[in-house]
């Protein structure tokens, strides 16, 4: 089971379509698939209509009181399952705080269904708190969605001294940085792009497309990935998982 | 995988409704999405090809593999992997497309877990049928699926209509609402809950070949006298050689002829056992016939180990040193072709049709052999025959075992090899003589210790053999580089060896514990004060 975490430090730059379209993506391919919505907003949760509730809240989850598994819910799509979000959550750094061996608490909790899933996607809120350390621990990869802007590209820049800083939390994590929300008709976007491209050619050369499709989803409460299968977006995360998994 | 119900509904016109509403047939079970409120998420006609390997492990698991095609659409050809309409693996596939071995499965992961399940087993068409599927799911109030709904209106390719199959799937999570749809539908009239499947509704109505299973299955009566249990035994392995012989003969896959070369192993091992119970001449010439028999799949059965191993040792070498070992591929290949070409020759021959007909006379107790009299022990209780054969078998291999140190040569483990499955098909054949309970914990063990010790000696033989090879390759011209890795392939065998050897004290530790030895003593105390 590898686990695989959307992360940025900065909101609104696409990591919960992303963490949704992946997970999709790889489901249909017959991977099995675990998402789990980290973020108390429930936006993952709520694209697959799934309640935001975990019966205990993550207190529950987190001391092993509550299964895993019984928290889970099927989506709608074969071999994609979902682990929801809960309003609780937005006090997870209290509770891993109070916790024994706070930054290993994420993979424990994941222990008990590694056999269930070949891929767990995490889908974390925005900042940098004990519960992305967690999170840092816990991933095999982080998938950071970077929007072609100044400021976007600066947290970037956070997370890599972060990750220079803390080389006992993040152990051998993979970062894999890629271009979300990229408008290429916006001339800021494309030199920004080049620019950072050039500085920083580990950056996976798919991008995620700004596109209307995307924005779609929350209407229809669909991954665009099922929703329109063959559009640009929905080829986009289909090559940017392809990319992913060479990185594997 | 989600759990699955599922329910056999006739093609009557009324079902459901208790009454003739509609000149369609199917429009009682086709309106039950209505009725349940469902939402209908698509109806398809498909022509259906189902495939199963010839033991029926796809069927064991509940799940079905097609290749399906819309009758609308046939260039939208797919296989598909299911399970209750839980697609465990899909794919695109063009009009040529035969799944066989596993190699021809597509890409990805769930093909790969089907290449898993099926390991060396061919997947060979089943059953075909057209099918009208309706697709339809329970929604909750905020349109979420709570359970899936597939109705299944199959018929066979010449027309005749099969019944309605109606499965219903849970989603993880929501198992109310597949309780509640389950309630419902099972109180409908002319629903009934079935195991059964579309391939089995078509195999059953087709008649479909039956699955050939590995196990070997034997009823056998703890009350009776020996003779009689022998010839039980003789009989189930006798249909084993038989329902795998053609297969063999046709090389449709590996597993063929090693079950058929199992059996006639057996057959060895159990006339062997049968000194005292069987009459001795019949038991020299029976032996050294199916010696003879088992003598001639010996170098098939090494040329598809060989190949079996291939891959596994393509996987320990770098990049370089297995694209440079493509010759090797080939020439097992062409190997394994000329050893089955002399062995089907062998058994199309004179001599396999005469062994085979004395056999048969024999066991229906008819023909010279089954005229000459019986063993001495021929009526005695045959459950305390077998058990004191069980416990000197159980006391040599413990003995052999225990004398087995880190300097013994490897023979003595090879003949450890023949004690350990002396006994192992002692308890197996013999099996149903005994408590289920002890005979698994005296199993277990054991054939964990066969393992360790299997391991040892293929890997042996197989470096033998690879080093032969790479001599004729090396005669026959073959590039330095595929010799070299030839070499690696031969020190890989060499590790695995190694640690099968090391592997062996703990395997035979875990076989000789005192839990095990009073498992054993349990199955052969029934000897003690016996005749």
């Amino acid at each position: 089971m590898k686990i695989l975490a959307t992360y940025n430090i900065k909101g609104g730059v696409g990591k919960t379509a992303t963490a949704v379209n992946l997970a999709h993506v790889a489901a249909r391919r017959g991977e099995r698939v675990l998402l789990w919505d980290l973020d108390p907003q429930g936006a993952a949760t709520f694209y697959f209509r799934v309640k935001p509730k975990v019966k205990g809240g993550g207190e529950a989850l987190l001391s092993g009181r509550r299964e895993v598994s019984d928290a889970i819910r099927g989506s709608d799509y074969d071999n994609l399952d979902i682990l929801p979000a809960d309003f609780s959550y937005r006090h997870l750094d209290l509770m891993l705080d109070e916790a024994k061996k706070p930054l290993a608490r994420l993979r424990r909790v994941l222990r008990s269904v590694s056999e269930d899933y070949d891929y767990v996607f995490l889908d974390c809120a925005p900042s940098i708190s004990l519960t992305s350390e967690s999170v840092f621990r816990a991933a095999d990869a982080l998938l950071v969605p970077v929007i072609p802007t100044t400021l976007s590209i600066r947290t970037f820049d956070q997370l890599d001294r972060f990750v220079d800083d803390n080389p006992d939390i993040v152990r051998k994590l993979k970062i894999l940085g890629f271009f979300s929300m990229a408008d290429t008709r916006k001339r800021l976007h494309r030199e920004l792009a080049d620019e950072l491209r050039a500085q920083r050619p580990e950056l996976l050369t798919t991008q995620i497309p700004m596109d209307t499709d995307i924005e779609r989803m929350g209407v229809h409460r669909q991954p665009v990935t099922a929703l329109f299968p063959r559009s640009r977006p929905s080829r986009a995360y289909e090559a940017l998982w392809d990319e992913i998994l060479a990185h594997l | 995988m989600s759990e699955v119900h599922r329910f056999v509904a006739d093609r009557s016109p009324d079902v459901g409704t208790g009454e003739n509403t509609d000149a369609d047939t199917d429009a009682g079970t086709l309106s039950l999405v209505t009725r349940l409120g469902l939402r209908e998420v698509e109806v398809t006609d498909l022509d259906r090809r189902f495939f199963d390997t010839p033991d029926g492990r796809l069927h064991g698991m509940g799940t079905t593999l097609e290749v399906r095609t819309p009758v609308e659409y046939p260039m939208m050809r797919s296989l598909v992997w299911l399970h209750g309409g839980q697609v465990l693996a899909s794919a695109r596939v063009d009009a040529a497309f035969e799944p066989g071995l596993a190699d021809t499965l597509p890409p990805g992961a769930g093909f790969d877990r089907l290449r898993d399940t099926i390991e060396m087993r061919r997947l060979l068409p089943v059953a075909m049928v057209r099918s009208r599927l309706a697709l339809a799911a329970a929604l909750d109030t905020e349109e979420k699926t709570t359970a899936r709904v597939v109705i299944d209106l199959p018929a066979l390719r010449d027309g005749r209509p099969l019944p309605a199959l109606i499965e219903i799937r849970a989603i993880r999570g929501y198992e109310d609402a597949t309780a509640r749809l389950v309630r419902r539908i099972a109180g409908t009239a002319g629903v009934d809950p079935t195991d059964l499947t579309t391939p089995d509704l078509a195999r059953a109505a087709g008649g479909g070949r039956p699955f050939v299973p590995s196990r070997l299955t034997v009823q056998l009566d703890r009350g009776a006298d020996a003779a009689t249990v022998w010839t039980e035994v003789f009989r189930a392995l006798h249909e084993s050689m038989l329902v795998n012989f053609t297969g063999t003969l046709d090389d449709v896959d590996s597993e063929y002829l090693h079950d058929f070369r199992v059996a006639v192993r057996r057959t060895r091992s159990v006339l062997a056992e049968g000194g005292g119970v069987l009459d001795g001449r019949a038991r020299d010439h029976f032996r050294a016939g199916f010696k003879w028999l088992g003598d001639i799949t010996t170098p098939t059965r090494d040329a598809d180990v060989h190949l079996l191993d291939y891959p596994k040792m393509l996987a320990a070498l770098s990049e370089d040193a297995a694209t440079a070992l493509a010759p090797l591929g080939e020439f097992l290949i062409a190997h394994q072709r000329t050893c089955q070409q002399q062995l089907a020759r062998e058994l199309r021959g004179p001599r396999r049709a005469q062994l085979a007909a004395e056999w048969a006379e024999y066991l229906e107790g008819s023909g010279p052999w089954a005229e000459r009299p019986a063993g001495p022990d021929a009526g005695r209780s045959a459950r305390r025959v077998v058990a004191a054969r069980v416990e000197k078998a159980h006391r040599r291999l413990r003995r052999d075992g225990r004398a087995i140190g880190a300097t013994s040569p490897p023979v003595a483990l090879h003949d450890l090899r023949k004690d350990a499955k002396r006994l192992r098909y002692l308890l197996e054949c013999f099996g149903p003589l005994f408590p289920a309970e002890d005979l698994a914990t005296a199993v277990r063990p054991l054939k964990a210790l066969q393992e360790v010790l299997g391991e040892f000696q293929d890997t042996e033989v197989q470096a033998g053999a690879l080093a032969r090879f790479g001599r004729r390759l090396d005669e026959e011209g073959a590039d330095t580089d595929t010799i070299l890795a030839m070499g690696g392939a031969i020190e890989q065998l060499s590790v695995r060896s190694s640690r099968a050897r090391r592997a062996y004290a703990d395997r035979f530790a875990e076989f000789d514990t005192g839990a095990v030895r009073r498992a054993y003593e349990r199955l052969t105390t029934t000897r003690k004060g016996g005749r």
